[in-house]
């Protein structure tokens, strides 16, 4: 990473040479006649840097979502604002950014915004389901240079997939793209199926696990999915792994590779399994 | 787990029912409601058992911990269990945190965020200390009421960020959470937060304990004054995505002091770790270097961890090492100019101050009008750090003189201007001048 942490815009990286020659020009910091030209206030703290997490959500707004499907979805994504916001405290300060994907792949903002500023801007759904385009978009997005430039350290980030069909494009190439992106590799990854025509496998592709992929097969069931991943999912990208678990032995990074992956995986699957609902389904009573 | 609604009632185990009023947070081990409970409003904190490795051996700790009672009035205690549910499911009540407290969280933060029930928007109410007395007030209280739980030969197992309610006006501190507190050598599951644990806790090499509580206790005070990780720095920033691997290194077996004078690898980076940058400069050697010495020798041999009573003495020391210039200035005396071996001066306004010298240590007091000491700083056999000794005051018959009233319950014995001894009781004082010298009854002052 570069040195000149904070000046990293290119009109100033221009300016480098000039602010090297001026930093030499001042007085060594430790200089006593120095301590007191500083901004010397004791109790005048900034806030702790945070550890920043961007919660990605790639929502399929093809013609098949149109309806309760689009209307359950749209309801409970501005409910699940205000129950995000609670996760993240003082340790991190956490993200939201929004694609959509039909015919076209579309961000709802033009880059991540902070969660306590967002507001949901709510969607409608026509065209064919892009899903390789939308990895594609997304793998050029999650790098330093774009969506994920905090100058501070990052959590991997989440990234939970919502779909109710089979892709119309190549997602296995835009699969294949995303997978060599290391924050991919190491981000929370979840997916909700809806309806029948949801595939598991292929989401399965996407998550690396089935633990991770759920279904929902009501308005019921679709809320209630959305809620139980997106909150499990920022609760545990957004705090530290608690990496000891009475262990005699000394921890390895295989110890915890991927731990919260797994963990996300457990606990999804402990909250599905309690939240079973036998509502109408989405594909019959038409 | 089971979840509780509004309305429901929920049996205590000696009697009565408390109802659910409503939520107050959630967090790793289960879920926090307002109750009520005998006409009174109180805390539930009701588990998620599911989470929990053996609940019986953990609600037992909990009995017996309210049966002990809390070590001070410090603590927001569990005070009474609740029966199980069906399903085993329980919890504990305790007090409901007074309205004048702020959690640790919203002071690291500097704002607490107040959200609008209709339309769930948040908005920032900035959070800070009143003055410097309060925050350094704020860190001794902190150390005493962990000095007086290892007193009791219980450990608290899970200190973080999470675990503390602070007067942001007094300086007093409310410790919450303490159902993990536990006998030093027990542990009912918790591993602690990240961040927090001490280095052989992350690497799976310990348990948490007293042991491990003092570190926990160094990177909680480290974070109140100087507003920033202890062991996030450049090398740690360097690898941008904080994974589980990358904090196994940093917070483990690779963990660097920022401020480490042997390793210089892992310094703060100016635009992410300001605060840190700045109050390093500030603060005296002696508050330095114990931070250096819980970070390094005490990382990796928990017996060179600083001791409570330790900390609390520094503090203590910090406290009186505040000057408050009438130009507005308030700083420590590492902030202002040494004039000579007894005057301190204000860099700003040039007004000096003199000291005042005890024979119980071996560095002075500034004295300026409001300065005072406490009654553990002339009695050394007392540990009351909140009683206020001595003031000093403008003599209200004699504008302009300052002298110092003697606000401590026992009579003193001054030599007064005129040369000659005094007896100065209670409620009376003395002026100050070159030559002032007072016996508390043991331990004497002069300037």
């Amino acid at each position: 990473m570069s040195k000149k942490k904070k000046d990293s815009s290119p009109e100033q990286a221009a300016n480098t040479q000039e602010t090297a020659q001026a930093a030499a020009d001042t007085k060594p910091a430790d200089d006593f006649d120095d301590m007191f030209d500083f901004d010397d206030d004791p109790l005048g703290a900034t806030g702790v840097s945070r550890k920043s997490l961007v919660i990605f959500f790639l929502i399929d707004t093809s013609g098949s979502m149109k309806g309760t499907k689009m209307g359950e979805l749209n309801t409970v994504m501005e409910e699940l604002i205000p129950e995000i916001r609670k996760v993240g405290e003082a340790d991190t300060e956490v993200k939201i950014a929004v694609l959509t994907f039909s015919t076209d792949v579309k961000w709802m903002y033009s880059e991540p915004i902070a969660i306590e500023e967002f507001e949901w801007a709510r969607l409608s759904a026509s065209g064919v389901t892009s899903m390789g385009a939308a990895f594609k978009e997304l793998s050029a997005r999650m790098s330093r240079n774009s969506f994920l430039n905090s100058p501070s350290l990052s959590f991997a980030p989440v990234i939970f997939l919502m779909t109710d069909g089979y892709p119309s494009d190549d997602y296995k190439e835009g699969l294949k793209e995303l997978s060599s992106n290391s924050w991919y590799k190491f981000g929370l990854k979840a997916a909700l199926g809806i309806g029948n025509e949801a595939n598991d496998d292929m989401l399965a592709e996407f998550t690396g696990n089935k633990d991770t992929v759920v279904h929902a097969y009501s308005g019921n069931q679709l809320a209630q999915m959305i809620k139980i991943v997106a909150v499990t999912a920022s609760q545990i990208g957004s705090k530290s792994m608690t990496l000891s678990d009475q262990n005699d032995a000394e921890l390895s990074d295989e110890d915890v590779y991927a731990a919260k992956q797994k963990m996300l995986g457990q606990q999804i699957q402990e909250l599905v399994n309690q939240n079973d609902s036998d509502d109408v389904s989405f594909d019959t009573g038409w | 787990m089971t979840e509780l609604s509004i309305g429901q009632e929920v049996e205590l185990e000696y009697g009565g029912k408390a109802t659910v009023a409503g939520v107050i947070g959630s967090g790793g081990q289960g879920t926090v409601y307002l109750v009520d409970y005998n006409g009174m409003k109180w805390a539930l904190k009701w588990y998620d058992i599911s989470k929990m490795k053996d609940p019986a051996a953990f609600k037992n700790n909990i009995k017996k911990n309210i049966s002990d009672g809390a070590p001070s009035n410090k603590f927001l205690w569990p005070r009474y269990l609740t029966k199980d549910m069906p399903d085993g499911t329980f919890g504990y009540l305790m007090e409901l945190k007074p309205e004048s407290f702020d959690s640790f969280v919203d002071i690291l933060n500097t704002y607490r965020l107040r959200v609008d029930p209709l339309t769930g928007r948040a908005v920032k109410e900035p959070v800070r200390f009143t003055d410097l007395k309060a925050m350094v007030t704020a860190v001794i209280n902190i150390a005493n009421a962990f000095r007086q739980l290892h007193r009791a030969g219980k450990s608290y197992q899970d200190l973080n960020d999470g675990g503390f309610f602070i007067n942001v006006d007094t300086g007093a501190v409310l410790v919450c959470d303490c159902d993990n507190i536990a006998p030093d050598g027990a542990n009912f599951g918790i591993g602690g937060k990240p961040g927090y644990m001490a280095p052989e806790i992350v690497r799976g090499l310990a348990k948490p304990d007293v042991q491990t509580d003092k570190y926990s206790l160094a990177v909680v005070l480290f974070k109140l004054l100087f507003r920033g990780d202890p062991m996030e720095g450049e090398k740690v920033i360097k690898d941008v995505c904080l994974t589980e691997a990358a904090e196994l290194k940093h917070y483990g077996a690779e963990a660097v002091f920022v401020y480490d004078p042997d390793n210089t690898t892992n310094r703060p980076v100016r635009g992410i770790h300001d605060n840190v940058i700045k109050f390093w400069r500030m603060y005296p050697d002696y508050i330095k270097d114990a931070f250096i010495q819980s970070f390094t020798a005490g990382l990796t041999d928990p017996n060179k961890r600083i001791i409570e009573n330790e900390w609390q003495k520094l503090f203590v020391r910090l406290r009186t090492e505040i000057i408050s210039c009438t130009c507005g200035r308030t700083n420590f005396t590492s902030m202002f100019e040494k004039q000579d071996s007894t005057t301190y001066r204000c860099p700003k306004c040039g007004m000096t101050f003199a000291t005042l010298e005890f024979s119980n240590r071996d560095y002075r007091m500034p004295l300026y009008i409001g300065s005072k000491f406490y009654e553990c700083e002339i009695d050394d056999n007392s540990d009351d750090f909140i009683s206020v000794a001595g003031e000093l005051v403008e003599n209200k018959l004699k504008p302009g003189v300052l002298g110092i009233r003697n606000c401590s319950e026992r009579s003193w014995n001054v030599k007064m201007p005129d040369g000659k001894y005094y007896d100065v009781l209670p409620g009376k004082g003395c002026p100050i001048w070159q030559g002032l010298e007072i016996d508390f009854g043991g331990v004497t002052a002069k300037i």
